[in-house]
């Protein structure tokens, strides 16, 4: 409400009326921001992130530091995707770079707005050696975020499930399961479909039809379609499913906190996450430091040292520990055990599949 | 409420004009009516045109067509019926508990009153995480109904229909408890007494005495709480399965995920209409109710 108001306000006022003048006391009210553009040497600059226990990480693994040494005072803003769009299209964005998922991004290239990357700008890209398909003309990746399994470890005595088949098992693994809703991600065919025994690297195009039906058999079993990342926590430690999908670091804190749930590192759903700039940032240069700053490989160690976020920078787990590592379903020793998502599969059926989705979970 | 017809309305409103405390009255009224017009009516508007323009902003009825049509329409289905069993559910329990508040020493009242509409002052997320605690497989209330060996206990008040209008019941609570218990305080007691005098019995005297005079109020405590709950969003979500989501829901995956916002406004008029009706439906009762008691007086 408070942002809708300023922005409308804003740009009446930027209609005609003496901008210099109505600006800085929309900017008093902390909805509007009055933004001078700045050529080079801008000394600020204002990035989108979704906030949470993740924005915290990346405000102490990054932005701290990054302010330390360059003396650039880094904002951060949370909107939701859909204001994104709206500042964009307008040609007004209030931040300067977009800390987002990959998938997200590409449904923004349509929209045109998105400024093209200069790779030449971001002068620790050529030694990151990032993944292909992290590397786009309005992207780069930074780092991924994992769907997997999580269990009850008293649930199944001294069992542990190891494999989707297994998560797929009711009688082996007895109990209620929770799996994501296509209101929180894209809906979670590919579990489906290895349970149903199709080898990894086979996965896309994705078999729809027999993802479904795979469905079908676990959907007895099936409480609760989870639609908050924190969700799955609640459900496992109040014991109303014993297993579930689960955005990886969500369980985090119940586990420090002795709760009785445990991650499988194996099978999960890798998604990136990177950064963009928005058509009309104000502070383009600052903005490209700070993706030149993030892709250092000290620099990605640092986001997984405060929260479960799997650097892209495969350099970055040689500056990390044994024990740190092995709660990280991207480094190296479970890499090849996940797979990564198609997002241009994705692209392309995700409103199909979400809806026929609906369809199949209402009676 | 009803007007005589003016013979001359040109006039008539010249003549209202003409008189200053009209004029003042409308000089301190157009604030209100600016920021009204400014920021509800614009914005409605431009919803409804959204809704009557395809892809390339020509008119189009594909969109309400969408909307009453498969998924849509059952969603649609399903938020007027949860709407409706949470009328229903907030009256029975509302009429009840403000019966007995109405009965209170008024100190006693004012304590039931605050307890009731406390829950309002919590976040709907932080209650609905507490509805888990109590109501779980292994929540206190299926613990305790597993203790005392209740047949067919535990019972799944959870990710169901019950679970939902368990909670959307409590939500809508206070407002149906506050209204009824303005409508029994007005109740002149003196009515049950005399009714008592002649012979009649309590259930006779609540059918025809009290029921009739707090009637009015339960018909728009009841419509009340059935607009409020059609807008219904994080409760079906948190408390409900698949088969309770409700249109809120459906509006915002259309303007998040789909960015089909034509589709949404559709939904959203849509449902602006019904509680329009419902509105409406409330005026109709509101009056039909003033003229019997113009009846009943006369």
């Amino acid at each position: 409400m408070e942002h809708r108001f300023g922005r409308r306000a804003l740009l009446r006022g930027a209609g005609g009326l003496a901008a210099a003048a109505v600006l800085p006391s929309l900017a008093a009210c902390g909805t509007g921001t009055s933004r001078a553009t700045t050529g080079g040497g801008s000394k600020t600059v204002i990035v989108r992130n979704s906030g949470g226990a993740y924005g915290e990480a990346l405000q102490k693994g990054i932005y701290t530091p990054f302010s330390k040494e360059t003396g650039i005072e880094v904002k951060v803003v949370n909107l939701s995707g859909t204001q994104m769009l709206a500042q964009m299209k307008q040609g007004r964005p209030q931040f300067d770079l977009i800390d987002n998922s990959l998938a997200q991004f590409a449904r923004w290239v349509p929209e045109n707005v998105l400024e093209p990357l200069d790779y030449d700008r971001i002068p620790s890209f050529k030694s990151a050696k990032l993944p292909e398909n992290m590397v786009e003309e309005h992207v780069v990746g930074k780092s991924y975020y994992v769907t997997l399994m999580a269990y009850s470890t008293q649930a199944f005595g001294n069992k542990a499930p190891g494999t989707w088949a297994d998560f797929w098992d009711a009688g082996a693994f007895a109990g209620n399961r929770s799996m994501g809703n296509p209101d929180a991600d894209i809906p979670e065919l590919e579990f489906a479909l290895l349970a149903d025994g199709v080898p990894m690297d086979k996965l896309y195009p994705l078999d729809v039809d027999r993802a479904f039906k795979a469905m079908d058999r676990i959907r007895p079993h099936i409480k609760k379609y989870w639609d908050t990342g924190n969700l799955p926590g609640v459900l496992l430690s109040r014991r109303e499913v014993a297993l579930s999908t689960v955005w990886h670091g969500r369980l985090d804190q119940l586990i420090a906190g002795g709760a009785p749930l445990a991650y499988q590192l194996s099978g999960g759903r890798r998604q990136a996450q990177g950064h963009a700039i928005p058509k009309g940032a104000a502070n383009v240069d600052a903005a490209y430091q700070l993706i030149d700053y993030t892709l250092r490989p000290e620099v990605q160690a640092g986001i997984a040292k405060f929260y479960p976020a799997n650097p892209a920078v495969a350099a970055a787990y040689d500056k990390l520990t044994a024990e740190e590592r092995a709660k990280l379903p991207g480094a190296p020793e479970f890499f090849d055990k996940g797979f990564d998502v198609d997002i241009d599969w994705w692209l392309k059926n995700e409103s199909a599949v979400s809806k026929r989705w609906r369809e199949w979970a209402r009676d | 409420m009803s007007v005589s017809t003016p013979a001359l309305p040109a006039a008539r409103i010249r003549a209202a004009l003409a008189s200053r405390r009209t004029r003042y009255g409308l000089l301190t009224a157009l604030p209100v009516v600016i920021y009204l017009l400014v920021l509800f009516v614009y914005p409605i508007l431009g919803t409804l045109a959204l809704s009557l323009k395809d892809e390339q902003g020509g008119f189009t009825l594909h969109w309400y067509a969408d909307t009453l049509t498969g998924i849509n329409l059952s969603v649609l289905l399903t938020t007027l019926r949860i709407s409706a069993e949470t009328a229903l559910a907030s009256l029975v329990l509302g009429f009840l508990l403000a019966y007995a508040v109405s009965r209170m020493r008024p100190l006693f009242a004012a304590l039931a009153m605050v307890l009731v509409v406390a829950p309002h002052f919590v976040s709907a997320l932080v209650r609905t995480y507490g509805w888990i605690i109590l109501l779980g497989d292994y929540g206190v209330l299926n613990e305790a109904m597993q203790a005392v060996h209740l047949p067919g206990a535990p019972y799944q008040l959870l990710y169901n229909e019950i679970g939902v209008v368990i909670g959307t019941t409590y939500v809508m609570l206070p407002y149906t408890v506050l209204l009824l218990y303005g409508v029994m305080r007005g109740v002149d007691r003196r009515l049950l007494a005399a009714a008592a005098s002649m012979g009649a019995g309590r259930l006779v005297i609540f059918r025809r005495i009290y029921l009739p005079l707090v009637a009015p109020g339960l018909a728009s405590a009841g419509l009340l709480s059935f607009i409020l709950s059609l807008g219904y969003y994080v409760t079906p979500r948190l408390m409900g399965g698949p088969n309770q989501t409700m249109i809120a829901s459906l509006i915002e995956q259309q303007v998040t995920k789909d960015y089909r916002w034509n589709g949404a406004a559709a939904q959203g008029v849509v449902l602006l209409l019904i509680t329009f009706a419902g509105l409406l439906l409330l005026k109709v009762v509101g009056s039909l109710g003033a003229s019997a008691k113009q009846r009943s007086n006369s």
